[in-house]
């Protein structure tokens, strides 16, 4: 299982992702975005999983989605 | 010091809240979204659980749309000058606080709006009436207290949120002197925005204010770092950061969540009954006084929050605060920053002596002032006629 991590931009974007994702059985967490990417600082949650799934419960949630990227910890 | 102005600030702290701030103080002292190190990420959870928990108690729909703002006023100012734009008309009540007619005469000023003041009756269907007429198509928003911090009247937020919501106009409401004294559900009461005063009747610190929005606003009045979107020197559109540059009050924001929780616990129903009947038990001791003066009909249950305006025949409403100070009773004297308030009881040119009761205060302490009161002056020898 890959991980990944989505920006959301705001702080408050990303713990309301977090939220969802853990709702539904994901292992989230908050992360400050690795790196300035194309507008600067922000956050994001980083989580195992299927990301096409955590990206459509995020956007059905109403959290901003800015970005989704593979990393490796 | 017997307190009994509890509609300026609530004078004393649950020990919840207390040691609330303390904790916040000691264990949440990093900065909400601006780092990510574990202690910045805490806090931004505190502060979102303190959103979680406004949403739930006021019935708005999401914590996005929970902003903290410095107190009440700065709300009203978000709303007011982030809604109107120019030519816009609105329409506000005859009881409104300044931090409704300040900010609305400066747009006045500036942005050529214009507003209608519609009449407040102790019947509810000819107020609602009142704010109808005075509706028209350049009609932007309606902004209103929910309950005068003069005459303690609760206005008929629900019908006014319905017409506002037949009519197509924004709803924005002052709870400033009814957050934590009556219940509020933005949801069902068609409510755009709703500004609270914690500091009061929430049983929080002072120091932050709180901004339900669930409607957009056109522009913000401060602008400034979010933690998020550096490279963009337009303000970022999100919320509830857009309208939270700059460092937040986290240990007052502490203080609202514990503050709620009390409530919740204590059964806000069940608090207001208490407060309310001390505040009609004072009612009916002042009404036996031949040389008080009051403006109002008796207070009555989901009618009006706990708070009187008195004053004494011929005598200053300061004079007398100054009076019950000297004798460890604290209210307060004049216009209460609402003028249009006093206008509309007549009290303009006098003010009134204000006695708001809160969470803390009891029977005993306001037989207390009953009988100091009874020791002042005129009253005294009224009370030896009386007796």
């Amino acid at each position: 299982m890959h991980k990944y991590l989505i920006s959301t931009g705001t702080v408050t974007y990303a713990i309301k992702g977090r939220d969802v994702l853990r709702r539904n059985g994901y292992k989230a967490e908050i992360k400050r975005s690795v790196g300035l990417g194309r507008i600067g600082c922000g956050y994001g949650v980083a989580f195992v999983g299927d990301s096409k799934k955590a990206e459509e419960l995020l956007r059905f949630a109403g959290v901003k989605v800015l970005e989704i990227k593979q990393i490796n910890e | 010091m017997i307190y009994l102005d509890n509609a300026a600030s609530g004078g004393k702290k649950p020990p919840e809240v207390i040691f609330s701030v303390q904790n916040a103080l000691k264990n949440y002292s990093s900065n909400p979204g601006r780092s990510g190190h574990n202690g910045s990420i805490n806090t931004a959870l505190m502060v979102y659980n303190a959103r979680k928990t406004i949403v739930d108690f006021f019935g708005a729909d999401n914590e996005q749309n929970v902003v903290f703002t410095l107190n009440c006023t700065h709300a009203l100012n978000y709303v007011i000058k982030g809604v109107l734009q120019e030519n816009d008309h609105i329409v506000i009540s005859s009881l409104e606080h300044n931090a409704v007619m300040r900010p609305v005469t400066k747009l006045q000023n500036i942005k050529n709006i214009s507003y209608d003041m519609a009449s407040v009756s102790e019947d509810d269907d000819i107020t609602v009436e009142n704010f109808k007429k005075l509706i028209n198509k350049n009609t932007k928003m309606v902004v209103c207290t929910h309950a005068s911090n003069v005459t303690g009247k609760i206005l008929p937020i629900e019908k006014i949120g319905k017409l506002c919501k037949e009519k197509g106009v924004l709803f924005a409401v002052d709870a400033a002197q009814s957050a934590g004294v009556i219940p509020i559900n933005m949801q069902k009461m068609n409510i755009d925005f709703l500004c609270l005063a914690p500091h009061k009747s929430l049983l929080a610190p002072m120091g932050v204010g709180v901004l339900i929005s669930r409607s957009k606003l056109n522009n913000t009045v401060l602008e400034g770092g979010t933690g998020t979107e550096s490279l963009n020197f337009e303000q970022p559109l999100e919320m509830p950061e857009m309208l939270e540059s700059g460092t937040i009050n986290v240990p007052a924001i502490a203080g609202v969540t514990a503050g709620i929780e009390v409530l919740k616990k204590q059964g806000i129903n069940n608090i207001y009954k208490k407060e309310l009947g001390l505040i009609k038990y004072l009612y009916e001791q002042l009404n036996r006084l031949e040389n008080v003066i009051l403006y109002t009909k008796e207070p009555k249950f989901y009618d009006s929050v706990p708070l009187i305006s008195f004053n004494i025949k011929d005598y200053n409403s300061f004079e007398v605060a100054e009076f019950l100070n000297k004798n460890n009773i604290a209210v307060r004297a004049g216009l209460h920053c609402a003028p249009t308030a006093h206008k509309t009881i007549g009290t303009l040119n006098v003010g009134t002596i204000r006695v708001s009761v809160g969470y803390f205060n009891n029977y005993y302490e306001i037989n207390y002032l009953i009988n100091v009161l009874k020791k002042y002056k005129k009253l005294k020898n009224c009370i030896d006629t009386i007796q």
